[in-house]
């Protein structure tokens, strides 16, 4: 009897369909081509500031749903404030990885191929959940006959776009600068050469006739072990300073040997742990800064020099240093650091990042994301690419477009080679990229 | 204690319960079977509508909360009958009545907007995805539009 109940159950198993087997998840197709040239995917631009609230795009959009002009039953809502003026007008923003695909029972939303999110209107019960999965409520139920409407940017065409009075929706293709990824690799490869095989021991102190430089931490400490201010040698380490001042840490980005190092051991983890919460703390560096130069005061030598990444990698090429140097052995320590966070050290321990990070405040341009082009949680690219994680991925998936502290930020712009939007960008200090900068 | 009975009599009126009969299309095409395991004869909408029609005290019953409130039973009824309507005029009633344990309200406009074991479904299926920092599921659709307007503006 139970024999024949087991076998029972198990054939029902056999047999039974699940949603599964009858319509399987669409899974993003990754080729080796898009790699470099990335399928750019149109969308629709809404800019806040020249919306009047007409309410246009509503009947427009609604003559395409149900062939009469109807406001209710469109895939546009205008949201408006009277109080405050502002208007708004909600519309699917075509996410990357949806929400409302995941919490639709029936499967009936997808993803396509041309990144256009679209209801299947054979399996749409209408019942509603994706509107309660949207973070901006972008499924609209038609209050006339309990349809759920969604925007699918009428197939390339978006008949809003046409009929704004206002031009306040434009429709674009995207900006991907895929090609800044190729000049950073090579600055980082050049100076890796040059700085580690050619000129050895260049970056610490360097010096052809009257022009010198030297690394700003080692004058530091130069200055704290000797007593004696050296007006040269604090000079020459002013050429990085002054770099760091007009562009940011533009050095720790693209210049920086050991970064080049760290960036190198990102390709090849396969996937972090993440650090515990006492661990984080980006104030770190400032205090192995002050220790380093206070140390240097106590023991009357550089203490620091003796361990930096970047010096040991500077004077380790060469037969005679190679072998002798066990200092080399800091540079795997170091380095395997990243299995936690993408480069822990430059984030929360270099001295040297530390110095330029300090200089940075007096800093001329800044990395903005435009509130009007980014897409906020649709997208949340440039978060997940940024090496040294100062992009909040909460903000924006909160709606917000994130401030980026420009003293952590080490200028690698890859959010902006990344942003299908074109929405990051490098302004000066004093534009304003975006009204109510950092809100939007 | 009426038990709503005349708001009982007016959603079998609204809805054209009377006409079913019982052929189970509803059933069929109800998304609920996919959403939860426990699905029965219950909650399914033909069972409700048999409950209101014997007169059993519907609006005291768990089940008439698991529906999603979609066009799928009304659709393809042969017989007209808007099991759609009829399981929102219940809860109407059954709110009126002063049973909200299972009616999940706003927290920005106070509306009873969704149904609980349909917000934990929705919960469940986005518990994997990143974590919903300003409380998505707390705040009806329109609402959320209203904050999104006030945050990008």
């Amino acid at each position: 009897m139970n024999e024949q109940l087991t076998e029972q159950k198990k054939m029902e198993q056999d047999f039974s369909l699940n949603l599964d087997d009858v319509r399987p998840l669409r899974a993003e197709k990754k080729t080796f081509l898009g790699y470099f040239m990335p399928r750019r995917h149109s969308f629709v631009i809404f800019h806040p500031d020249r919306c009047t609230g007409c309410g246009t795009c509503e009947m427009i959009c609604s003559t395409r749903n149900r062939e009469k002009v109807a406001p209710a039953s469109a895939s546009v809502k205008v949201v408006r404030d009277e109080k405050g003026g502002k208007n708004f007008s909600i519309l699917c923003q075509h996410c990357r990885k949806p929400l409302c695909v995941t919490a639709c029972p029936t499967r009936a939303i997808e993803r396509g191929d041309d990144g256009i999110v679209r209801i299947d209107r054979l399996f749409c019960t209408d019942c509603g959940l994706c509107a309660m999965a949207c973070p901006a409520a972008a499924p609209i139920k038609d209050a006339g006959n309990q349809e759920i409407h969604k925007c699918d940017l009428c197939e390339g065409d978006p008949l809003c776009v046409k009929h704004c009075p206002e031009k306040a929706l434009t429709f674009t293709r995207g900006k991907a600068f895929r090609w800044i990824k190729g000049l950073r690799w090579t600055s980082q490869l050049l100076s890796f050469l040059l700085l580690v095989m050619v000129f050895i021991g260049t970056f610490c102190y360097f010096k052809t006739g009257s022009v010198s430089f030297a690394c700003p931490t080692g004058t530091l400490q130069n200055i704290a072990s000797t007593g004696a201010i050296v007006l040269v040698g604090a000079a020459s380490a002013l050429a990085l300073l002054f770099l760091t001042m007009v562009a940011g840490r533009l050095f720790c980005g693209w210049v920086c040997p050991f970064g080049f190092v760290l960036d190198l051991v990102d390709k090849i983890i396969p996937k972090r742990i993440g650090w515990p919460g006492f661990l984080k703390n980006r104030m770190t560096k400032y205090g192995v800064l002050a220790g380093a130069v206070g140390g240097s005061y106590a023991f009357g030598f550089q203490v620091f020099c003796t361990v930096c990444p970047i010096g040991t990698l500077c004077r380790s090429y060469g037969v005679q240093s190679m072998f002798k140097s066990a200092e080399l052995a800091v540079i795997p320590v170091l380095a395997s650091l990243d299995i936690g966070e993408r480069r822990s050290w430059c984030r929360y321990f270099c001295p040297v990042g530390a110095v330029l990070g300090l200089t940075a405040l007096l800093r001329i341009v800044k990395i903005s994301i435009g509130a009007t082009k980014c897409k906020k949680f649709s997208c949340i690219q440039c978060a997940e690419v940024c090496p040294v994680g100062i992009i909040d991925a909460d903000k924006l998936r909160e709606g917000v477009s994130p401030k980026i502290p420009m003293t952590e930020c080490i200028m690698c712009v890859r959010c902006i080679d990344r942003c299908p939007y074109g929405a990051a960008k490098v302004r000066f200090r004093w534009q304003k990229a975006v009204p109510g900068e950092g809100r939007i | 204690m009426k038990d709503g009975k005349d708001k009982i009599d007016e959603a079998k009126r609204l809805s054209g319960a009377d006409l079913c009969v019982e052929c189970g299309r509803c059933v069929a095409a109800c998304p609920m079977a996919e959403m939860y395991i426990n699905f029965s004869n219950e909650m399914s909408p033909r069972g409700i509508i048999k409950k209101t029609l014997v007169g059993d005290p519907v609006i005291h019953d768990r089940n008439i909360w698991y529906c999603t409130e979609c066009n799928a039973g009304t659709d393809t009824c042969p017989q007209g009958v808007s099991c759609r309507d009829l399981i929102r005029k219940l809860r109407e009633a059954a709110m009126d009545e002063n049973i909200m344990e299972n009616a999940k309200t706003c927290k920005c406009c106070g509306r009873a907007f969704v149904a609980v074991p349909v917000e934990d479904f929705v919960f469940a299926r986005l518990k994997e995805e990143p974590p919903n920092v300003f409380g998505l599921l707390d705040i009806c659709p329109p609402c959320r539009r209203e904050i999104y307007l006030q945050r990008n503006t």
